[in-house]
């Protein structure tokens, strides 16, 4: 029996009538890498999300190292400091430069003195190529570089896990691969992560697992190789062959 | 008499105007005094109380997690921020001065006088619109700020404290700002409970001479010359924020 992380038992989750999640189960294990393949409104994004209780299912129970989210005498904010999440819209503080955006966390939530705080914060953008900039405010940045502070801000809370939201899809195109290099040595490094995204190439290359999502629960999962070469599911197959038309 | 001697004739609006600036110069003094006394004070304590009722209000119920007892409590106190809100919004200002002062007068408060009324009317009646203008700032502010606190492990609480409020006060300002000028005018109606505001200072000084028109033509002028120094002190100050921003990022 492998080292679970994450253990996701059969959750639920609608927006009004519209049903989002309908019973999805999944084990991260531990250095392990699963990226979240699907068309829009397949629900992966709901299921990263509810990963951490950013959006909470309506039923079902998610398992962090053994303790249940979604039991409510469950101190969530303890477990969220151990779930690194990178969004999207990256999501930085905008009242706060770069490197205060990664001291903030580890001074106010792990105790950390400034110094400390600041020296991790420092080893983290420099992993990720921004240690020039460290007292830019952050609205004057690129999209790369704005997730990539981001991945460094997570990373000095020295998460368990790592989760990312579509990572590359609001960057122009030229920017993608500064962030998915970034994730990659990550991944080389032995970091648990989960992954949404719709960039299939990097998915190959960077997971031990894929998940393919369809409406609201998980239609097919396994190694790169077979899900994205050797589909079982019918659904799966359409969907990688819009993909490679498009 | 004396005085009445040398009141210029009639038609001779300027040299009124100057008349009644030269003998009754203390009275505008100390009504300019006031009146600038009444919208610092009620700007800067509206802002004050405004974060407390932000607080209030911002209060989100999680059905599943907070206990009965803390549910009630949220609920009163945004409810109490959005009545306050709404009564103080909703009335006028001079119907909110005659209330509170001729309400508690008979309580025969020493310290309760006039100025002291006004202070604690117009700092009440600030609150409910700076309040406004923040929670407008707040929802202007990307969720994206609050969920990225959130996933780092802040509750609720220190996200709305250390990332989601600072940037909407910063945001908000400019419309604070315009409060002090809105106050700068509005405490006129302060007069109505004999707060010796300019109003009130350039009725007492044509109260005699019945030169009303002229003697409000020098309020008139002072208050514009008030409102235009603050206006043009705020646009300095804002170019002055956005340079500093500028240094900050170079």
């Amino acid at each position: 029996m492998p080292n679970h992380i994450l253990e996701i038992r059969n959750i639920h989750k609608r927006f009004g009538d519209q049903i989002v999640l309908s019973g999805v189960n999944l084990d991260i294990s531990e250095k392990e890498v699963v990226t979240i393949i699907g068309s829009s409104g397949s629900g992966k994004t709901t299921l990263l999300r509810c990963l951490n209780l950013l959006s909470e299912p309506d039923d079902g129970h998610i398992y962090f190292m053994g303790a249940d989210l979604m039991d409510t005498k469950t101190n969530l904010e303890e477990l969220r400091m151990h779930i690194g999440m990178v969004f999207q819209s990256f999501n930085l503080f905008n009242n706060k430069t770069v490197l205060q955006n990664c001291t903030l966390a580890p001074m106010k939530l792990l105790k950390k003195t400034k110094e400390e705080a600041t020296e991790t914060a420092l080893n983290y953008l420099t992993k990720v190529g921004m240690q020039d900039f460290i007292h830019q405010n952050v609205n004057k940045l690129s999209g790369g570089q704005k997730q990539r502070v981001a991945i460094a801000r997570a990373l000095c809370m020295n998460p368990t896990i790592m989760l990312f939201d579509e990572p590359t899809s609001a960057l122009d195109p030229e920017m993608v691969g500064e962030v998915l290099t970034v994730i990659k040595n990550l991944a080389n490094e032995g970091m648990t992560m989960v992954i949404v995204t719709h960039e299939m190439a990097f998915a190959e290359e960077v997971s031990d697992r894929i998940v393919f999502m369809d409406q609201g629960v998980i239609a097919e999962m396994g190694t790169p190789k077979t899900i994205l070469h050797q589909p079982k599911e019918e659904r799966t197959k359409a969907f990688l062959r819009r993909y490679r038309q498009s | 008499m004396m005085i009445l001697a040398s009141l210029p004739p009639k038609d001779e609006f300027l040299s009124t105007m100057w008349y009644l600036v030269e003998t009754y110069s203390s009275f505008f003094i100390r009504g300019v005094v006031i009146t600038l006394l009444l919208s610092v004070v009620g700007t800067a304590g509206g802002f004050i109380l405004s974060l407390f009722l932000t607080v209030l209000r911002t209060q989100e119920i999680d059905q599943r997690r907070d206990r009965l007892g803390s549910r009630i409590i949220k609920r009163i106190g945004r409810g109490f921020a959005k009545t306050y809100i709404t009564v103080f919004r909703g009335t006028p200002m001079i119907v909110q001065a005659m209330i509170f002062y001729y309400g508690i007068s008979p309580l025969r408060l020493s310290w309760w006088t006039p100025l002291v009324a006004g202070l604690t009317v117009v700092t009440l009646n600030t609150t409910a619109y700076i309040a406004e203008v923040i929670r407008s700032g707040i929802n202007g502010i990307d969720k994206g700020q609050m969920e990225a606190a959130r996933s780092l492990g802040f509750s609720r609480r220190d996200a709305m404290f250390l990332i989601v409020f600072p940037q909407a006060i910063k945001h908000s300002l400019p419309s604070i700002a315009n409060e002090f000028i809105v106050n700068l005018k509005d405490t006129a109606v302060l007069s109505v409970i004999g707060v010796f505001d300019l109003f009130r200072a350039t009725s007492s000084a044509t109260s005699s001479n019945f030169r009303i028109v002229e003697g409000f033509f020098i309020a008139a002028i002072i208050y514009l010359i008030l409102t235009y120094i603050t206006g043009k002190v705020v646009q300095k100050l804002d170019v002055l924020l956005e340079k500093k921003e500028v240094k900050a990022n170079a």
